[in-house]
């Protein structure tokens, strides 16, 4: 037990030390607390103007739906490698240590719940929000972080032993699948009786909210019931829901623990995709499809072009490969369906077209790197091909051009057809994000060139936020101030001014990044633990 | 042929290289030997354009990054890493076509002939085994017909009929004029061939050693050991 300690304690106390050596790490976590300060205090201003508030029944829906999208997760995972709650140094060191399987699935768990702290870490950031809209505080705001918490542990217990029952055995793993659906059947059938008797899908949801259906529905169920019980102050039913999720987690552990001290085989295939993952992103290979295990058919063959242009080609190739639909995946399809979804929304708001336009420009600004031309500034055969730089740059980028002009066309006639935007507007919206992209493309080969890419991944990614904010700046006021000077046209000025603008220190964006891939080290994706 | 003139590399405050000098002829095989951190792979990297870096480098003449010199150059990484939707033979011909190379398939075939993976052609890169990634990753460099060729611990990986038919591939090479600059710390690999060592410790080159400046008893293991770990052993069998 006192290895184990002494492993979780040295942990913590070497975190925290390495981050005094690393002033950049810890700038970048007092600005995260001092955010987390600035959200506390404005919650608390907030949390006055409950009157224009919506009923708490509909977080409830919200937070319910959050965790069912984790239960699906978990499930899936138990299906097929197991969660991972170890690291390849604990398989490697502990493993063969002579420490108590049981001590050390504990040791598992408790990481665990940190990696779980983690991941819902971002709540805090929402109280704010949660506040304007539902009137509740940052007390309330913890209780959803911790229902949150409590949830992903379960499932993470769930998902490992789901693995170690249903491992190589289909008929388990196909039982595991119709259990799954048949605890949330009588959820899906009331739902479906109270739209029928309804009529309105709204009325229906609401009622199927406040019904005993959601509350006992498997882990989502209960953790938003306990969460909202407890913010509403009934607290008996809180801490009943909660303590069924702790019971529930104690009695799988206990059932781990009891029947298969010997879970090592469970939990290694998880541990060693993850590792192999990693492995594989750190040594420069960027493409999610190294690490996929789906089966790719391989039909036509070829890479056309010549010279630097063959890079183009091979991204054709490599993307028609990986999906039916080319360039365009099933990331492209959920986009402009979402898009449309947005616009049926926004439809009766006024200013529809240029809400849709905010929101996919700042999604774009993660989104970019996605395209396979960054990805190659993480393998060294862009840096040898003995071609310009310039030229190497450029065809590396036309697949995501190509492919970001076509996805906006799509959305944005779409957005206009369903909001009633002029044409022009529409035009107008489609520059402002084609060119967005393309200064997006420019910052993150500025922020290469700036930072010689011999900096943390983490930290090239906060450098790069920062400049698309201040690059943008200088255009959106322009485009506010000039915009708003003329009445019913100024929404097409303002846009016009913005597209320029973004052509205009995209240009220079490149201009300043020239011979970026002989200015900066290639750049490598450090994945912390190994 | 390889020309490295008062090298040196950063990180921060700590010099990986520290003021590295060395060149390698046509027809000459330099080998680069030390100790784990020593700045092997650093240099070598520094060397193929990948990292910046202060001080000189040049490839018959030509300054490391321009194409010229690129055209050159040949390089096989220390891990390999292979596009994971391109086959093996697209790999290849997307290196031909990068490389504007006009008679490529019959040398290709070659190639993966020697490397025994004529009957992988139609694989996909992520569905190789590491030592068969690093042979398609060897076929890469070669195909262009380079002048100099640096590799990085070129050996990690390979199967027995890999290792002997990189350690001949290395060996013809070194006889047809080209220079080659290996990483290793499997020095009896290179034992038969090497011209030239370069023994590095701490980011600096601690020792040049010609092999006919060697006693007839003296191994470059013995050169190595007395470099790194002391005189202790200089001299021995």
């Amino acid at each position: 037990m006192s290895s184990l300690v002494f492993l979780l304690a040295r942990s913590v106390k070497n975190s925290f030390l390495e981050l005094l050596r690393k002033p950049a790490k810890l700038i970048l976590w007092i600005f995260v607390i001092a955010m987390l300060g600035g959200v506390l205090i404005l919650s608390m201003f907030t949390r006055q103007s409950a009157d224009s508030t919506l009923d708490i029944i509909w977080l409830k829906g919200i937070f319910f739906l959050f965790t069912l999208l984790f239960v699906a997760i978990a499930i899936q995972k138990g299906l097929s490698n197991g969660d991972v709650i170890f690291d390849m140094n604990d398989v490697n060191f502990l493993f063969v240590s002579p420490v108590s399987p049981r001590l050390i699935l504990m040791y598992g768990i408790i990481r665990m719940a940190k990696m779980a702290f983690g991941a819902g870490f971002f709540i805090l950031f929402q109280s704010n929000s949660l506040g304007t809209s539902f009137g509740i505080g940052f007390d309330a705001v913890l209780l959803l972080l911790l229902g949150f918490i409590l949830a992903v542990c379960l499932l993470q217990i769930l998902s490992l032993l789901i693995y170690s029952l249903t491992n190589g055995n289909p008929s388990r793993k196909l039982m595991v699948k119709v259990i799954s659906v048949l605890v949330f059947l009588p959820l899906i059938v009331y739902a479906g009786v109270q739209f029928f008797k309804t009529g309105n899908p709204l009325l229906a949801l609401e009622n199927t909210l406040r019904s005993p259906f959601i509350a006992w529905a498997p882990v989502a169920g209960w953790a938003s019931e306990g969460v909202i019980s407890l913010i509403s102050g009934d607290v008996g039913n809180g801490l009943l829901f909660f303590g069924l999720i702790l019971l529930s987690a104690a009695l799988l552990i206990l059932y781990i623990a009891l029947s298969n001290p010997d879970y090592y085989e469970d939990v290694l295939v998880a541990t060693e995709t993850a590792f192999e993952k990693k492995r594989v992103i750190s040594q420069g290979n960027m493409n999610t499809e190294a690490a996929s295990t789906k089966k790719v058919k391989v039909s036509r063959t070829g890479i056309g072009g010549l010279g630097a242009s063959a890079l183009f080609y091979k991204h054709l190739r490599e993307s028609f490969r990986a999906n039916r639909l080319g360039l365009w995946g099933l990331s492209s399809v959920i986009t402009v369906l979402g898009a449309a979804l947005f616009s049926l929304l926004l439809k009766d708001g006024g200013g529809g077209i240029i809400t849709l336009l905010q929101v996919l420009m700042w999604m774009q600004i993660f989104l970019i790197g996605t395209g396979r031309g960054l990805k190659e500034l993480y393998v060294h055969y862009i840096y040898l091909i003995p071609e310009s730089s310039f030229r190497k740059i450029v065809w590396s980028n036309v697949e995501i051009a190509f492919k970001v002009l076509v996805e906006a066309i799509f959305i944005f006639f779409t957005a206009g057809l369903i909001t009633g935007a002029s044409v022009l507007l529409i035009v107008a919206a489609i520059a402002v994000y084609v060119l967005f992209s393309f200064l997006l493309l420019g910052i993150n080969y500025l922020s290469l060139r700036w930072t010689g890419a011999d900096i943390s991944a983490g930290l090239l990614m906060v450098i790069y936020t920062i400049a698309v904010l201040v690059i943008m700046l200088p255009g959106l006021i322009a485009a506010i101030v000039i915009g708003s000077m003329f009445g019913d046209i100024g929404v097409l000025l303002g846009c016009g001014i913005l597209a320029l603008w973004e052509l205009f220190a995209a240009f220079g964006c490149f201009a300043f990044s020239k011979g970026v891939l002989h200015r900066s080290d290639m750049p490598v994706m450090r994945t912390g633990k190994q | 042929m390889i020309d490295v003139l008062g090298m040196t590399k950063k990180y921060g405050r700590f010099k990986a290289n520290d003021n590295i000098t060395l060149s390698v002829g046509s027809g000459e095989l330099a080998v680069l030997l030390g100790p784990n951190g020593a700045g092997k792979s650093t240099l070598i990297k520094s060397v193929c354009g990948l990292l910046r870096f202060d001080g000189s480098v040049t490839i018959g003449g030509y300054e490391n990054h321009t194409t010229e010199a690129k055209r050159l150059l040949g390089y096989v990484p220390e891990f390999p890493v292979l596009y994971p939707m391109l086959t093996v033979a697209e790999h290849l011909e997307f290196i031909a076509k990068a490389y504007r190379l006009s008679t490529w398939e019959e040398n290709a075939e070659k190639l993966l002939q020697r490397f025994e993976l004529d009957d992988k052609k139609m694989k996909l890169g992520k569905e190789l085994s590491k030592g068969m990634q690093q042979k398609v990753s060897v076929c890469c460099a070669l195909l262009p017909q380079p002048k100099a060729i640096i590799l990085d611990e070129p050996l990690i990986g390979l199967d027995p009929h890999g290792i002997r038919e990189l350690k001949a591939v290395i060996s013809e090479l070194r006889e047809s004029g080209c220079a080659l600059l290996v990483s290793t710390h499997m020095i009896e690999s290179m034992e038969e061939n090497w011209d030239v060592t370069y023994i590095m410790v701490k980011g600096r080159i601690e020792r040049v050693c010609r092999r006919a400046d060697l006693d007839a008893n003296q191994s470059l293991e013995d050169v190595y050991f007395a470099i790194t770990e002391g005189n202790s052993q200089e001299g021995k069998s």
